[in-house]
């Protein structure tokens, strides 16, 4: 199963017609779609607006491949269950997203094991392609940050009692 | 200790949620948009508020109300984000009307900068943090490592 997700903020509607394009020409794959508030239904793929976590950690265990906008959210929960996922990062200029960090994020991402970048419309089929061939053996990523991260902010917390106290 | 854990949805959610061990000896409550997300959190306190953007100024007039009853409630000593707009008003009214300590962590999805709401923060947060050490600066942002 592919699941396409475009986040829990703006509608990303040029991803979900894509994905509905290419669920056409591939009427055997079963997809399903989180479109959010988006304004274009998908005709070829069963759709859900909005998961609840629970729910969105169940389908992203099921699929095989995740497709997605190039969100963080989207890319430490595949990361997070070591499955492959295709960015498509939303741009400023289309009112996708009010800046274009999502393009900055996947420049980032590119080269990481089981992150597969398209850059244009044209490139998603190619990444979906990409991926599915793809034979990842990448670990799952910790459900929690790096143990020095941890510490540093859990010090910062504590260290703001004692500030308090010595006023 | 009491503590408000605070950012808007999906990425920023998923990131305060890497850092929940941190937080674990305190006194911490957690809030975000969705009521779902109360699961992630069990067994601590989880509050609501809607999401502004630029794309939704008009909840500008209700959201500040919804974060003040939340301030009310809680009255933390630590306001704690990983970034959004909602949580730099947050921020604002917790410094100025509760006398909260401030800490920001811009998003990690800001690499080439920080974030407009994260560049505003730099004037409230007592703590103000890039997850990107090429973007520290000496005299702010502040670089203490990353979610990943």
């Amino acid at each position: 199963m592919i699941f396409v997700t475009i986040g829990s903020m703006f509608p990303f509607d040029r991803l979900i017609r894509l994905m509905d394009q290419w669920a056409a020409a591939h009427p055997s794959e079963e997809i399903l779609s989180q479109i959010g508030d988006g304004t274009y239904i998908p005709e070829h793929t069963p759709y859900e607006r909005m998961m609840t976590p629970s729910a969105f950690r169940q389908t992203m265990d099921r699929a095989s491949l995740i497709v997605a906008h190039a969100g963080m959210g989207s890319v430490i929960s595949a990361a997070e269950i070591a499955k492959p996922i295709v960015l498509l990062p939303r741009r400023a200029d289309l009112r996708e997203h009010t800046t274009d960090h999502q393009l900055h994020t996947a420049a980032w991402l590119r080269d990481r094991d089981g992150i597969f970048v398209a850059d244009t419309d044209q490139d998603l089929r190619v990444m979906i392609d990409k991926a599915r061939a793809a034979t990842l053996a990448h670990a799952e990523l910790s459900p929690y940050a790096p143990e020095a991260f941890i510490r540093n902010v859990r010090d910062l917390v504590a260290a703001s009692r004692s500030r308090r106290s010595s006023k | 200790m009491k503590v408000l854990a605070i950012s808007s949805a999906g990425g920023h959610w998923v990131q305060l949620r890497r850092l929940k061990p941190a937080f674990a000896e305190f006194d911490t409550a957690y809030a975000s948009v969705f009521p779902a997300y109360a699961d992630d959190v069990k067994g601590h306190r989880f509050h609501t508020f809607d999401d502004v953007s630029r794309f939704h100024k008009e909840r500008l007039l209700t959201v500040p109300f919804q974060l003040l009853k939340i301030l009310l409630k809680e009255r933390p000593q630590v306001v704690i984000t990983t970034g959004s707009f909602p949580a730099l008003i947050c921020l604002v009214m917790a410094k100025y009307l509760f006398g909260s300590h401030t800490i920001w962590i811009d998003s990690i999805a800001n690499c080439e900068q920080m974030s407009t709401s994260g560049r505003n923060a730099r004037r409230f947060a007592d703590v103000w943090l890039t997850q990107w050490e090429h973007l520290a600066a000496p005299d702010g942002p502040g670089y203490l490592g990353a979610v990943l």
